[in-house]
């Protein structure tokens, strides 16, 4: 409502500039030649002071002073051949002057009506984060967090709570530095060890990395019951194709397990899938389907691994005949990381490279994205 | 509040039609009423524009993340003075300054233009009130600022952290001020050649916003220069970079027209000259923001596949240039020539500076937009550095820095060019001694210092010379000569300066690319380094912590004499989390004139770092140079010529007669 009486307002005050000078009486405006005879008059004293200083000659100046005395004279003719009458003109003013006035109003509020939100308020950062917590979304709280964080950067137990939370958000990155600082304020356990390796493993799109590795085994050795590293450390061993050990180390897990833990669903469920490890998990978008895992895990070993390879082959197949395709590209490679061959891990993120240019972004993309899961383009 | 932003902007535009089309036809009408209605709309679009504008930085300052352009280009953990800078470190934000600058000068010519015959007036503020809508219709139309985002985000992606720092927070303010003070001449050109004359008042007009806008962007030049030379970290001042020749132009262009502005006011000479300049250099500003603004520098096929932008600002560009060009094509000749001069006399030196300055306009435009054109044709990619700029821009500047001492000695109308040489004798002597000193005891070995170091004493002397010449030093006794000193006009003290800080500017690069010393080489804390009679200890490496970056800062001690530390420097490298961007921050010592300059490279694995180090004599010449010609700009604004009075009946009765020979 405010917003409408103060644009009204606005309209208004431009109207009104508008229709002011056109309804006020025509003062009698002087004619351009008493500017110019001002400006000439100038231009005289100057004259003098600069022959005065010597900054002209006195012969020039003497050319110079009637150079300007005829300029004045041929003013006064032409001022007096100038005077013409503007009444007839009167009817076209008119016209223009109505089209001005109602121009202003028209245009702004047409233009506004198409492009404006009027409905919309401002939301300053502040205001949005001092209402109350129970009609914040997640992201307003997470928000209020991290600026109680950027104030109190000590505060250990904010970070602590606040890391799961990246977490569950696929923050990946940030979650990391959460862990990592809650760690370095309030020390070492296992629950934040393990929660920093998934972190890390989250920020490398899965893979459990060397570094994921390192913080799940320090979790371990401060509790070793702890079940999340213990499932993560199982599933690096799966990623590096040692199946049979990342089966044994689920199963006795399964073992361990109490009958009702949020974990036992994860295992089995790892088990179930395990001969497709992160080539099915991760490629949600253009991997096999569920009838095909399905089939896997009631195959033979030898089957099963055959059959990964033809749809590994199947992919990269699919890539030489339609190379732009930088996802699949990246899939590719997974894959054969995960499939434990680096030589054609590299290979195809050679190929990958060339099809986009040494130098494009995407080349820099799949760098990178190796980099992450310990590859390296040049051999 | 953000609303009221965009709802102002939409009417400041409606207001900018109205500008355009009612004084112009009061002026073919010769109607009062319509053209007086030319001034309160400009002043109320100014306001509207400032009103919006002051929205638009609201909302940044308050990190309101609905608005799309705020959530795009700012960070709630940012500093606030980079929050509120931010509102211009982008393409919306930055368009929106043009055009509140834009309205701002066309509001002063409708509050001072009480002095300018009313149809020039008129004509002026329509041309404005066009610029104004074009620009308004560009913001509207394609880059629209107050864009909303419902539901807002929570947080912004931050502003690039290359421009956060508060040397490219002045840097636009100031190269607008220029670029668009400048499209107040354009305007007062094309308002001449609208009504087919040329009032005697014009000159007076366009001499002092020619020198207001030549001010700002010769600070906007320097500011940009200097924020290159130590954000970037390579220590280098100018890189002929497009960016960079698009401001170039104009000021190239302008400095022509400065000139020629001069001599059309005292002389009323060179007006077609004078006309031609002002749209010549008001199409090159045009011209740079199309450069810059349109993308097309980034890349020219990202330009063509988005060309939404680049084609409006292409239709603006066709339409004011060839526009204007066209009226002048047409309407030049009915143009009265003004005072006569001979060809040795100041006029005719102006002309040739005039023509050096165009000429070397032209190089640098080729050389900016041949790389383009090649890539749009034939998409090779090549660039035009500064080898072309050596061997074209060079050669045309080095016989105009030699004539620029003669200029200010040669009388109006008819000169003598002997005497002003046997005037500038002592000048040419010192400058000769500084190339013999040079290249004997300095540098022998370059021609390029000798010459170099030479003109630029020639030019700084020669400076000096005009202003003893003109108080009478070594004619008229002491006293005399003091009195005569305080009593010249501002403008000459203008002249002087700016010619002086030119000589300084030169002085500062010759030196700087002459006798400048590198070197880059790892570094463990604790050892030491020398560089040109320098001892500098790396203390070592330490992380710290910023607002919204990580720092790793690296220490040095500059080592006295006696061994013990006399100055410390740091530099750092910056990672911005949110960009993921990197940044080094390079650490400057200023020692007299000259400086130390540091920056860090990469870290090592074993504690080293790669440092590069310079050494810069005179360094801070170029851009004290720069500000020393805006001090002489500055000064010419302040000449009493510039404060003619509006006309009164009574007074001219009187005078008129008086006036006669």
């Amino acid at each position: 409502m405010l917003f409408w009486v103060i644009a009204a307002i606005l309209t208004l005050g431009a109207s009104l500039a508008v229709l002011l000078p056109l309804a006020g009486g025509s003062r009698g405006a002087s004619s351009s030649g008493d500017h110019d005879l001002e400006v000439y008059r100038d231009q005289l004293s100057e004259l003098d002071r600069d022959a005065a200083r010597g900054l002209i000659q006195p012969a020039e100046a003497a050319e110079a002073r009637a150079e300007i005395a005829r300029r004045i004279l041929r003013l006064d003719s032409a001022d007096q051949a100038g005077k013409t009458s503007a009444r007839q003109a009167s009817v076209t003013a008119r016209l223009i002057a109505t089209m001005a006035v109602l121009a202003v109003p028209l245009v702004s509020w047409g233009l506004y009506s198409q492009i404006g939100s009027p409905d919309l308020p401002s939301q300053p950062l502040s205001e949005r984060l001092a209402k109350n917590p129970a009609d914040s979304s997640v992201d307003e709280l997470v928000a209020r967090a991290e600026a109680h964080l950027a104030a109190n950067p000590s505060d250990g137990r904010g970070w602590e709570v606040l890391a799961p939370v990246y977490l569950r958000m696929q923050r990946f990155s940030d979650a990391v530095a959460a862990y990592r600082n809650a760690i370095r304020l309030d020390g070492d356990s296992a629950v934040r060890q393990a929660g920093l390796g998934e972190a890390v493993a989250g920020a490398a799109g899965g893979v459990v990395s060397a570094d994921a590795q390192d913080a799940f085994e320090a979790a371990l050795k401060l509790d070793p019951a702890n079940m999340k590293a213990r499932f993560y450390l199982a599933m690096a061993l799966a990623q590096e194709g040692r199946n049979k050990e990342a089966i044994t180390a689920w199963q006795a897990m399964l073992g361990t397990l109490p009958p009702d833990s949020p974990w036992r669903g994860a295992v089995e469920q790892a088990l179930a899938k395990s001969g497709t490890p992160e080539v099915a998990s991760s490629a949600a978008a253009k991997g096999p389907d569920a009838a095909e895992i399905d089939a896997a895990s009631s195959m033979s070993p030898q089957d099963r691994e055959a059959m990964i390879n033809t749809m590994v082959a199947s992919l990269d197949e699919k890539l030489r005949q339609n190379p732009r395709d930088a996802e699949g590209w990246m899939r590719l490679v997974r894959s054969y990381v995960v499939l434990g061959k680096a030589d054609q891990a590299r290979d195809a993120l050679g190929r990958a490279i060339a099809v986009f240019g040494a130098g494009s972004d995407e080349a820099k993309k799949f760098t990178a994205f190796a980099a992450s899961l310990g590859l390296t383009a040049t051999e | 509040m953000v609303e009221i932003g965009h709802f102002a902007l939409v009417l400041a535009f409606a207001l900018s039609l109205v500008q355009t089309i009612v004084p112009l036809f009061g002026a073919r009408l010769n109607n009062q009423r319509l053209m007086a209605v030319g001034g309160p709309v400009a002043v109320t679009g100014f306001a509207l524009t400032a009103l919006s504008f002051v929205a638009l930085a609201g909302a940044y300052a308050n990190s309101d993340f609905s608005v799309a352009n705020v959530w795009e280009n700012s960070h709630s953990l940012q500093p606030l003075i980079y929050k509120i800078t931010g509102t211009w470190g982008n393409h919306e934000g930055s368009m929106l300054l043009w055009v509140l600058i834009l309205t701002f000068f066309g509001a002063l010519v409708a509050a001072f233009g009480s002095n300018l015959p009313a149809t020039l007036r008129a004509n002026v503020l329509a041309v404005q009130g066009t610029i104004g809508a074009a620009f308004f219709l560009f913001i509207l139309a394609t880059s629209n600022p107050f864009i909303r985002l419902n539901p807002a985000p929570i947080e912004g992606r931050d502003l690039n952290p290359v421009l956060q720092d508060l040397g490219l927070a002045i840097h636009p303010p100031l190269l607008y001020l220029g670029y668009v003070g400048f499209s107040i001449c354009f305007s007062f050109s094309v308002a001449a050649l609208i009504e087919g004359r040329i009032d005697a008042s014009w000159a007076r007009w366009v001499r002092p916003w020619t020198l207001v806008a030549w001010m700002f962007l010769t600070g906007g030049i320097a500011m940009g220069s200097y924020w290159a030379y130590y954000e970037l970290g390579w220590g280098g001042f100018w890189f002929w970079d497009p960016v960079e020749n698009a401001s170039f132009m104009p000021w190239l262009a302008g400095t022509a027209l400065l000139h020629s502005a001069i001599v059309m006011e005292k002389r009323s000479a060179l007006k077609i000259w004078t006309l031609l300049l002002a749209i010549l250099t008001f199409s090159l500003s045009l011209l740079g923001t199309f450069l810059v603004r349109s993308g097309v520098l980034t890349s020219v096929h990202a330009f063509a596949t988005d060309p939404t932008r680049g084609v409006f600002i292409l239709c603006i560009l066709t339409l004011f240039i060839g526009g204007s060009l066209a009226l002048f094509a047409l309407r030049a000749s009915r143009l009265t020539a003004g005072g006569l001069f001979h060809p040795i006399s100041r006029e005719g030196a102006l002309v040739l500076n005039n023509l050096f300055l165009t000429t070397a306009t032209a190089t640098v435009l080729v050389g900016t937009l041949y790389p383009l054109a090649l890539e749009a044709l034939t998409g090779d990619k090549i660039s035009v550095g500064a080898p072309f700029f050596d061997l074209t821009f060079g050669p045309l500047m080095l016989p105009l820095l030699v004539l620029v001492p003669f200029g200010p000695l040669l009388a109006w109308k008819r000169g003598d060019v002997i005497a002003a040489s046997q005037r500038l004798m002592a000048a040419f002597a010192l400058a000769l001694a500084a190339m013999l000193v040079t290249g004997l005891f300095i540098d022998g070995a370059s021609v390029f210092a000798a010459l170099g170091i030479g003109l630029a004493v020639w030019l700084v002397t020669g400076a000096l010379t005009d202003l003893a010449i003109k108080s009478g030093v070594g004619s008229v006794a002491p006293a005399v000569m003091v009195r005569r000193f305080a009593g010249l006009p501002r403008s000459v003290f203008g002249t002087a300066l700016a010619h002086l800080g030119l000589g300084l500017t030169l002085l500062g690069i010759v030196a700087t690319l002459s006798f400048g010393t590198e070197k880059i080489l790892t570094m463990r804390a604790g050892e030491t380094v020398e560089l040109s009679g320098h001892t500098l200890r790396f203390v070592g490496l330490y992380p710290a912590q910023g607002p919204n970056y990580s720092e790793d800062r690296g220490r040095f001690d500059l080592i006295g004499v006696s061994g013990s530390p006399v100055g410390e420097i740091s530099s750092a490298k910056r990672f911005y989390p949110v960009r993921q961007m990197t940044t080094t921050e390079s650490g400057i010592k200023t020692l007299g004139l000259s400086q130390l300059y540091i920056s860090l490279g990469d870290e090592g694995k074993d504690g080293s770092v790669v440092v590069r180090l310079w050494w810069k004599p005179l360094v801070a010449l170029i851009w004290g140079g720069g500000l020393t010609m805006m001090a002489g700009a500055a000064m010419s604004l302040m000449d009493r010529r510039l404060r003619v009075g509006a006309p009164s009946r009574r007074r001219k009765q009187a005078v008129a007669p008086a006036g006669l020979p």
